[in-house]
């Protein structure tokens, strides 16, 4: 009987393939990539190499020496004092202990500061709160701190913000209000952002991440570009990461155009240029993972396009790997050798400059 | 799961140079490979030591740019940056909020 | 005279154009030689499947697909009036959609609310962060035979059981099925709650619809 070896499928579960379904996995998971984003399926070699990764026989594996990148941590402290369920472990402490835990006893290499909502509209409010909580930890941090946040343009339509939900809109085949909607929410979005991050860079933040961009679509990444390109203007020594929502920027609004290149249905490796464009300092590409699909197919279809982003930018590609991303699970406590593998692989095979 | 990936692919911070060549990619848009040489020069070690602790512990020590655990006396946050800034010939945000503070 | 196949295929390309224009003329000349019902199924039907597809694949965006259904929609009220009658084209289903109670997250379940419509069920999209209730309340009201569920974080994905023990409770969970979907669901998380089918993506979502009730 071939030996069979422990992978695990998309949502966590452990499943046993031998080396040729996971070949033939892999196989598939690279082919669907370059078929959606018209580019290159990996080589034999990286796909041998990919195999020898899963197959490994340590319950974690890591990158060979000399070859680690920086690993950015997002989502702030939430992970430590977040007890909202699904994104910390209800330590009580504060934001401050929580970066310091990360710098020292962790090992991050940058740390970010962010609000429980984690959107940035809710920010405007409480805006003096985070701006002293950002002096505080800046008098204390070494790493690269940032101030993160999700664009989540949902939140500018009915019934959370001023205008119309163009869900509603478009069901009632009213397109062009529902085109008008998302054009007042980007450019309301984008006039949040830079207020808000204006004052955290006065309290003395190293820079901003934009986290889940254009999770509502063209009109979200349409805003966040825009913001990113005011930010730049004003502050040419901010640190400025653009980390995506998906692999495919949908299109909701279907004619909104940045540089003269239409948003939507732009896959990561289009998307990178245009981070780029605006100003941003590193681009943090995303491929969702498929929870009925196994570990190597999903692993290796978000290497092919990570590999294929990572080939055409011209900034740092700081791959994000969280919950349901990069080829990792989508469970709330992800296995540590299906993370591992990876970390390893991204680094190894698509070439990311950090995670 | 962020120390699972800090184990397998990170550089560990400020326990060696993570966050030396982080901030040069943020700073300057360098690639991974750029970022190691230009710390790398300006440390005067191989890329390899970028990540090595027993290497990057003495040399934080002897540049007084922050080290992982308490020292008595060894520069900590706005301290440690503001060596790091003279080192990297980077501005860093909050240094020159800092300096504008007690001007 | 253009052959069958041929008139398939320009009913089909219209409905990609997302052109009414394109989809009346293409139903005129397809009337002369194909049968109403025939002209739905093999031609327009088959086109919105492709606009679905398409739009999954980011060829297509959300304008298009409602302005495709828009055209399709004007297609088939032309050809009513020569379906047999009793025939009359019926939708495929009647479906309530909308995200759990807690839960804000819209935009996902409006494009599966979006694509169900399109795909020619009889959606009523109830929006969200919905009152676990409503779901029942409104799927009487309007005899659905589906029940859709969104949830987009961990700690509302325990409304979708809720759900489904209400619908137990008021007897109707033998004529309505459920499907839930949302980041954090999974196929196991389905077969775990007893909902009678889990979605990835919206193309997904109306493909087991269509397997369920039709």
């Amino acid at each position: 009987m071939a030996t069979e070896y422990a992978l695990r499928m998309g949502d966590g579960k452990r499943v046993f393939l031998t080396k040729e379904k996971i070949i033939e996995e892999i196989e598939a998971g690279t082919a669907d990539a370059a078929d959606l984003g018209e580019i290159s399926t990996l080589s034999g070699d990286e796909i041998d190499k990919l195999a020898e990764i899963l197959m490994m026989p340590g319950k974690a594996v890591s990158v060979e020496q000399g070859m680690e990148v920086p690993v950015t941590h997002d989502i702030g402290t939430l992970r430590i004092d977040g007890d909202q369920g699904n994104s910390g472990v209800g330590i009580p402490s504060s934001r401050l202990v929580g970066c310091m835990m990360h710098e020292r006893a962790f090992g991050a290499d940058t740390m970010e500061l962010g609000h429980i909502d984690y959107s940035f509209k809710p920010v405007k409010p409480v805006i003096a709160n985070e701006c002293q909580a950002m002096e505080v930890c800046q008098q204390n941090m070494i790493i690269p701190l940032f101030y993160g946040a999700m664009p989540n343009m949902g939140l500018y339509y009915t019934p959370d913000g001023p205008f119309e939900n163009p869900g509603d809109l478009m069901k009632a085949f009213k397109i062009q209000e529902a085109r008008e909607s998302m054009e007042h929410a980007a450019e309301h979005m984008t006039r949040d952002m830079v207020w808000i991050m204006q004052r955290l860079f006065a309290s003395g933040t190293d820079g901003v991440n934009f986290d889940t961009t254009a999770a509502a679509g063209d009109g979200d990444f349409y805003g966040t570009l825009h913001a990113v390109e005011a930010l730049r203007t004003q502050f040419p020594d901010m640190y400025i990461e653009v980390g995506m929502a998906g692999e495919l920027v949908l299109g909701m609004h279907g004619e909104l155009e940045y540089d003269g290149v239409g948003l939507a249905g732009l896959w990561p490796h289009q998307q990178a240029p245009l981070v780029a464009k605006a100003g941003a300092n590193v681009f943090g590409p995303v491929v969702n993972t498929n929870t009925s699909k196994t570990s190597a197919w999903n692993l290796a279809r978000a290497v092919t396009f990570i590999k294929a982003a990572v080939e055409v930018s011209t900034l740092p590609c700081h791959v994000d790997m969280g919950m349901g991303v990069g080829g990792i699970p989508m469970l709330e406590t992800p296995p540590i050798d299906a993370v591992t593998r990876a970390s390893k692989a991204m680094v190894e095979i698509a070439g990311v400059d950090g995670i | 799961m962020p120390i699972a990936h800090i184990m397998a692919s990170g550089m560990t911070g400020i326990r060696a140079a993570g966050d030396l060549v982080a901030r040069m990619e943020f700073s300057k848009n360098m690639r991974i490979g750029e970022a190691k040489e230009y710390v790398a020069k300006k440390v005067g070690v191989d890329t390899m030591d970028l990540s090595d602790e027993h290497v990057m512990r003495e040399i934080r020590e002897e540049l007084d740019i922050g080290v992982i655990t308490s020292v008595a006396g060894a520069a900590k946050g706005i301290a440690a940056k503001m060596n790091i800034e003279k080192l990297l010939d980077v501005k860093i945000n909050s240094c020159d909020l800092f300096r504008k503070q007690i001007a | 005279m253009a052959s069958k196949e041929e008139l398939i295929q320009e009913l089909s390309d219209a409905i990609i154009s997302c052109k009414k224009d394109a989809v009346l003329a293409a139903v005129e000349k397809a009337k002369e030689v194909m049968e109403p019902a025939e002209i739905i199924e093999k031609g327009l039907a088959a086109g919105m499947n492709e606009v679905g597809v398409l739009f999954e694949r980011g060829k297509l965006f959300l304008p298009h697909v409602m302005m495709a259904a828009d055209a399709m929609g004007a297609g088939v009220a032309v050809l009513e009036a020569d379906l047999p009658e009793g025939s009359e084209s019926k939708k495929l289903g009647v479906i309530v959609n909308g995200t759990v109670e807690g839960d804000v997250h819209d935009i996902g379940k409006s494009i599966v609310s979006t694509m169900l419509q399109s795909a020619g069920f009889e959606v009523h999209d109830i929006g969200r962060d919905v009152p676990l209730r409503n779901f029942i309340e409104k799927a009487k009201e309007v005899k659905a035979n589906m029940i859709g569920l969104s949830a987009l974080m961990t700690t509302t994905l325990p409304g979708q059981k809720e759900i489904i023990a209400l619908l137990k409770e008021e007897g109707m969970r033998e004529n309505v099925k459920v499907m839930v979907g949302g980041a954090p669901a999974t196929q196991a998380w389905a077969e775990k709650i007893g909902a009678d089918c889990y979605a990835e993506n919206a193309s997904e979502a109306v493909a087991k619809a269509k397997e369920l009730l039709l």
